[in-house]
């Protein structure tokens, strides 16, 4: 063994007896040698007596390198020796007929090494320099299967290196491979298939290892080379024995069927390829399908199948009259072994089972009725959407409690399902009918199938029936069209063996509730309905993920079907308190309670439950319900009384329990109140304003005693952040539901949700207020006036005068609900400036904020990064000027706001903060904001008259060109479209 | 197979090479998501084992990682070879005796999945017919440009496909599953103990998430917002 030898078992050492010292120096010395001016014929000296295969791999490795790298400066004895050297090695000859190593004696990765550099010779040489290298190749083939290996090894590197278009190659490349195959074709394709015919002739029965890889090489030259000489009544038969003699290895028989799919793929005009698909006689390998679904062999039949079906497909696409006919028998004959393949192989090709079978059933869309054989297809298409889309018996527990398994399983079985339910759409629009069968038979069949089986069946089924659903028509979905008349009741009086899975018990309620529309028209299904929704199918369900959903379904279908639910408003309360069945107050009371608690309990943090089913909307279903004006005023007050009477109590209890104790309120005592207060305030959607002031305000009472109440809280538990929300909400809602009579109870609510005065509490009191402005305009203008001082002081002291920091570092909870407070209080001062209050600014106690506002304003209206913000700002600025500017030369209503506005508004907004760079035309944003600019000036040329502008400097002509530029150049980027307000 | 400086083992172990486009994440499979460095962790949850050895002269990182199956203990021999472009690399040399393989490409950047076929290629040349995956890292990334549906190269090629985030741990497990079990040749292996993971590096996301449940909280503040509307599909 020599140094270079030594060498490189060092490097490909990993037997963890080297050191890396001994390693670096290794790699040097070899890195060393490769620049070698004669490397090239160390290599090949190596490679004839070398038996390490380190070494050869090294020495073909480094010959790879050399070629790609400096063949361009190789002398052309060089590129010879090494030519021929290789070639040799190639066609496993000995360079020097004595004791030497034979390359192809080495193990798969040194022979494919030695193919690649073969090829990089045909890359450089073929056919310019080297023309006679396949033509060469093919006489050392008789030498057997050695140099055959070989062989087929060099064509596929070449296909792999250079031809096949799964790589990315480049331009040059490209230009090179087509080269290469234009002289193959031309001087040598011809006589290597000759050779493969022959080579498997043969050895098929000798060595059907070696005939299966010269046949996976085939396969990847059919795509490119005359078709003619695969598709010819010589291999051709040869091909389909290979794969019809049963007695053959299913390696070669798959590597034939892999040939037959390549040709069948081959791209060719429509006609001549039915004429080639027609030659082919494929029905006679149709029965192999029916053999081990798994074994490699029949996963070849079946892609192949497949394939055949895909091609007759695109045939009858694009052909017409005759030929399109033919396309239709030969297609007809196909599918049913494709359905065959689709419902019993393991196929990883689900993908293009669904494009083919929706490519199919796009042919059967249009006028002409569906023929006896398409119906029959149809039948077979939903018998495999419903295969496919049905889980595995084997999840089902861990889909039954949702765990980490179960949630994976169902977040696939969601990604799988979606292309293979649009296919089910499109079936149910060609063959509504057929659909319409096939899921009520699969709803039987399901329920009647064995108990191993039929949670995933019944699943499964109802999946269908939903799906199905999305393609009916509003029409047909009101009537009830075909057999939907019988199915929807029937499926609203069903209660599956299996119902209380979860999967089940949920895909059954949002399909019931899919055709809602059915029992809009057909009353008499309204018992069913109320049933399947509120006993142990729905919000009764025991899990507890099944009874919120179905609370929230319920709600939802109260909304469509209220008015007709009127008759029904008893049943339905003692329904959903049916657990604890009585009609005494108390019991309906308690287990009103109950069901607060059970369907309001605090996980929010599982995040399977979406924020909108919290549990609430069984409470917005009844306050819709006993909110309806058609409920007489009597039996309204009870209902309501009924509920809220208890609910407050409850809250009146556990308040004088804190006040007693006045210790640390606990948490179970936060939770439960809050709770009830959800519960409350879903429970008021039901109640319009009109109602409740107008026509019948001793329900307004109600509510104003229960708002009494709930304001305690706030005086109770000042510090709880849940609580203090969930009150700010709820007095959202009595704004909206009382309208002005909830005047006498704002000053103190108010008061108390000032007590807080942390950003995200101001946030949520500016937000109130902004509502009630909007609702009530000037009205509120007392209460603004006494509240205005105290949010300015708060919020003065907390914003900082200019920039919220931003950019990296900054993004911290504190800096976001800073700028979060400082966006709603722009909203604020807006809204306060649109609604005519800005009165409220001057209020003696407000004065003295003034000026920080004023300051604030100016600020942001030049440099706040949000334009919108921006834009805003000087509206309010707008307005302001207008309410407090009289016409010019009038009496100044807030002394210095006009020089105020003329010398730092006018200058900084108008002028130099229109200058910035950062101003871009081309932003509709900012010209938005710079319509309003151009407002602002013409409002203050209207207020100031010339005051205005000879603070440009006296020089009206100057201000004049300045602006016509500005405009023009406007005008220009905007197509003169530009509209001034 | 050994390596300097560390200990054979008396259970099978396999070498599994780990390509791909640098910057995709490889090292992280079997590096980051691992947690190390601390001997007392490591000692205490034994299935979490870490040592790494790096040779820079060669340009290859080996991580074994230990996996407790229902059969046994098995250990991978993660051959990353990041550096294998530098001066001095074995290049393909590094995938010989390869006994599996992971593909990994970075579903963030289209070029990196471009390049499987590439990768698989050259893998392929030197280590026939051993069991592939291929991975879509950074699945946590919010715009990633490689949508699961356009990857089809595993379906060509007969490999397995999985989607991780080596950042998150989500699948983190799955591709050395798959492998033991192609490897023992039997479909019903699985891992008794999760391997210990370092906990998931969580930061970057956190802002998106806090930033996505205060604008949450925001609109739940609105005044009456009414959260269903009266449409029916």
């Amino acid at each position: 063994m020599d140094d270079l030898e030594k060498a490189i078992l060092i490097i490909f050492d990993e037997s963890g007896t080297v050191t890396s010292e001994l390693k670096s120096q290794a790699i040097a010395f070899c890195q060393q040698i490769k620049d070698n001016p004669s490397i090239c014929s160390i290599c090949i000296d190596r490679l004839c007596f070398s038996k390490l295969v380190q070494v050869q791999f090294w020495c073909l490795q480094c010959l790879h390198e050399v070629l790609r790298g400096r063949y361009s400066g190789m002398s052309s004895d060089e590129k010879s020796f090494v030519r021929t050297s290789v070639f040799s090695m190639a066609c496993y000859e000995s360079l020097d007929n004595s004791n030497s190593v034979k390359v192809l004696d080495g193990p798969s990765y040194v022979k494919n090494k030695l193919a690649q550099v073969l090829v990089t010779l045909i890359y450089f040489e073929y056919p310019s320099i080297w023309s006679s290298i396949f033509l060469d190749f093919l006489p050392n083939l008789s030498k057997g299967g050695v140099v055959i290996d070989m062989f087929s090894r060099v064509l596929n590197a070449l296909d792999d290196e250079l031809i096949s278009q799964d790589y990315p190659r480049t331009v040059e490349e490209g230009a090179i491979s087509g080269k290469i195959k234009d002289a193959m074709r031309q001087q040598c394709v011809g006589q290597i298939v000759r050779a493969w015919y022959d080579i498997l002739s043969l050895y098929r029965n000798s060595d059907s290892e070696l005939c299966a890889f010269v046949l996976d090489t085939m396969r990847r030259y059919i795509s490119w080379i005359e078709i003619g000489l695969i598709a010819n009544n010589t291999f051709l038969p040869l091909l389909f024995e290979l794969i019809l003699v049963d007695g053959l290895p299913d390696q070669l028989r798959s590597s034939a069927s892999g040939c037959v799919l390549a040709v069948v793929s081959k791209r060719m005009d429509s006609q001549a390829k039915l004429t080639l698909l027609q030659s082919l006689q494929m029905s006679r390998v149709f029965g192999l399908v029916a053999g081990d679904g798994d074994s490699e062999f029949v996963l070849g039949i079946a892609s192949l199948l497949t394939g055949y079906a895909s091609e007759i497909l695109d045939c009858l696409k694009n052909l017409n009259g005759d030929l399109k006919r033919a396309s239709v028998e030969l297609l007809n004959e196909v599918l049913p072994s494709v359905f065959y393949v689709m419902q019993n192989c393991e196929l990883d090709t689900t993908f293009s089972i669904v494009q083919f079978l929706s490519g199919y059933v796009a042919t059967m869309k249009g006028p002409s009725p569906l023929t006896e054989a398409q119906l029959f297809h149809v039948g077979q298409i939903l018998e495999v959407i419903r295969m496919h889309i049905r889980f595995d018996p084997m999840y089902r527990d861990n889909l039954d409690v949702l765990d980490k398994v179960g949630s994976e399983e169902e977040d696939r079985m969601i990604e799988h399902r979606k292309d293979l339910l649009v296919l089910l759409r499109n079936v149910g629009r060609v063959a509504p009918d057929v659909t319409q069968l096939f899921i009520r038979n699969s709803l039987s069949s399901a329920v009647g199938s064995s108990l191993d089986i039929n949670v995933e069946e019944v699943e499964a089924a109802l999946s269908l029936f939903y799906a199905f659903g999305e393609s009916l028509s509003e029409e047909a979905m009101r009537t009830g069209s075909g057999i939907l008349r019988e199915l929807v009741p029937m499926l609203l009086s069903t209660k599956f063996p299996c119902h209380s899975n979860r999967l089940v018990a949920l895909v059954y309620l949002d399909t019931i509730t899919r055709y809602m529309k059915f029992v809009l028209e057909n009353n008499q299904y309204i018992p069913l309905v109320l049933a399947a929704f509120l006993d142990d199918r729905g919000i009764h369900h025991s899990k507890v993920k099944v009874s919120r959903r179905a609370s929230y379904l319920f709600m939802r279908v109260v909304k469509l079907l209220k008015a007709k639910l009127v008759p029904f408003i008893e049943t339905i309360l003692q329904l959903i308190t049916v657990i604890h069945a009585g009609s005494d107050i108390c019991f309906v009371v308690q287990s009103l309670h109950d069901t607060v608690a059970q369907f309001t309990s605090m996980d929010y943090a599982a995040k399977d439950l979406s924020g909108c089913e919290d549990g609430t909307h069984i409470f917005e279903a009844i306050g819709l319900l006993i909110g309806m004006e058609d409920v007489p005023l009597e039996k309204q007050s009870e209902y309501l009384s009924s509920l809220l009477t208890p609910l407050c109590q409850q809250v009146e209890i556990l308040l004088a329990s804190s006040r007693v104790q006045n210790s640390e309120e606990s948490p179970s005592k936060v939770a439960n109140i809050q709770q009830i207060i959800m519960a409350i305030n879903a429970l008021s959607k039901g109640f319009s304003e009109r109602l409740v002031t107008a026509s019948r305000p001793a329900i307004g009472l109600m509510f104003k005693q229960t708002l009494d109440v709930l304001l305690q809280i706030l005086v109770i538990f000042p510090k709880v952040e849940t609580l203090r929300s969930k009150v700010t909400s709820f007095i959202h809602r009595m704004v909206e539901t009382l309208g002005s009579s909830v005047f006498p109870y704002l000053p103190k609510a108010l008061e108390q949700l000032l007590a807080e005065s942390e950003p995200k509490e101001l946030v949520g009191f500016l937000v109130l207020i902004n509502q009630l402005i909007c609702k009530f305009n000037t009205s509120v203008q007392d209460i603004l006036e006494n509240v205005y001082p105290v949010i300015a002081s708060r919020i003065f002291g907390i914003l900082p005068r200019d920039t919220i920091p931003s950019g990296p570092g900054s993004n911290t909870e504190e800096i976001r609900e800073l700028q979060e407070l400082q966006r709603t209080f722009y909203t604020f001062l807006h809204v306060v400036a649109t609604h005519d209050l800005s009165s409220v600014f001057l209020s003696t106690k407000s004065r003295v904020y003034l000026d920080p506002m004023m300051q604030l304003l100016l600020y942001t209206s030049c440099n706040h990064k949000d334009l919108v913000v921006r834009k805003a700002c000087v509206q309010i600025f707008i307005r302001l000027i207008k309410d407090w500017c009289a016409r010019p030369f009038g009496e100044e209503k807030v002394p210095g706001f006009q020089s105020f506005v003329i010398e730092a508004f006018a200058t900084n907004c108008c002028l130099y903060s229109v200058l910035d760079k950062s101003f871009e035309f081309r932003d509709a944003s900012t010209l938005v904001l710079f319509g309003e600019i151009v407002l602002a000036q013409k409002v203050m040329y209207e207020r100031f008259g010339n005051d205005f502008l000879l603070n440009f400097g006296n020089d009206m002509k100057s201000l004049k060109s300045f602006y016509q530029s500005l405009i023009e150049n406007l005008r220009v980027q905007q197509n003169g479209s530009l509209v001034f307000r | 197979m050994a390596l300097p400086n560390q200990q054979t083992v008396d259970y099978p172990s396999f070498k599994l090479v780990i390509v791909g486009d640098g910057g995709t994440g490889k090292s992280m499979i079997s590096f980051v998501s691992l947690s190390f460095g601390k001997t007392t962790f490591v000692k205490r949850h034994l299935t979490g084992e870490f040592e790494k050895k790096y040779e820079p002269t060669i340009g290859v990182e080996v991580h074994p990682l230990d996996f407790f199956t229902n059969c046994g203990k098995i250990r991978f021999y993660c051959w990353d070879t990041a550096g294998q472009e530098k001066f001095g690399g074995l290049r393909d040399g590094y995938y010989i005796h390869g006994q599996c393989a992971i593909i990994m490409f970075d579903v963030t950047a289209r070029l990196t999945y471009k390049n499987v076929p590439t990768w698989h290629r050259d893998l392929c040349r030197v280590c026939e017919n051993i069991p592939i995956v291929l991975c879509g890292n950074k699945v946590d990334v919010k715009n990633r440009q490689v949508k699961a549906k356009q990857v089809t190269f595993h379906r060509k090629k007969n490999l397995q496909y999985y989607e991780i985030s080596a950042k998150s741990n989500y699948n983190f497990e799955k591709p050395f599953l798959y492998l033991a079990r192609k490897l023992a040749g039997d479909a019903n292996l699985h891992f008794v103990e999760s391997p210990a993971l370092a906990p998931p590096e969580v930061q970057i996301d956190m802002a998106a998430q806090q930033q996505h449940e205060a604008e949450l909280l925001q609109a739940a503040s609105q005044p009456l917002p009414d959260d269903d509307d009266d449409t029916f599909e």
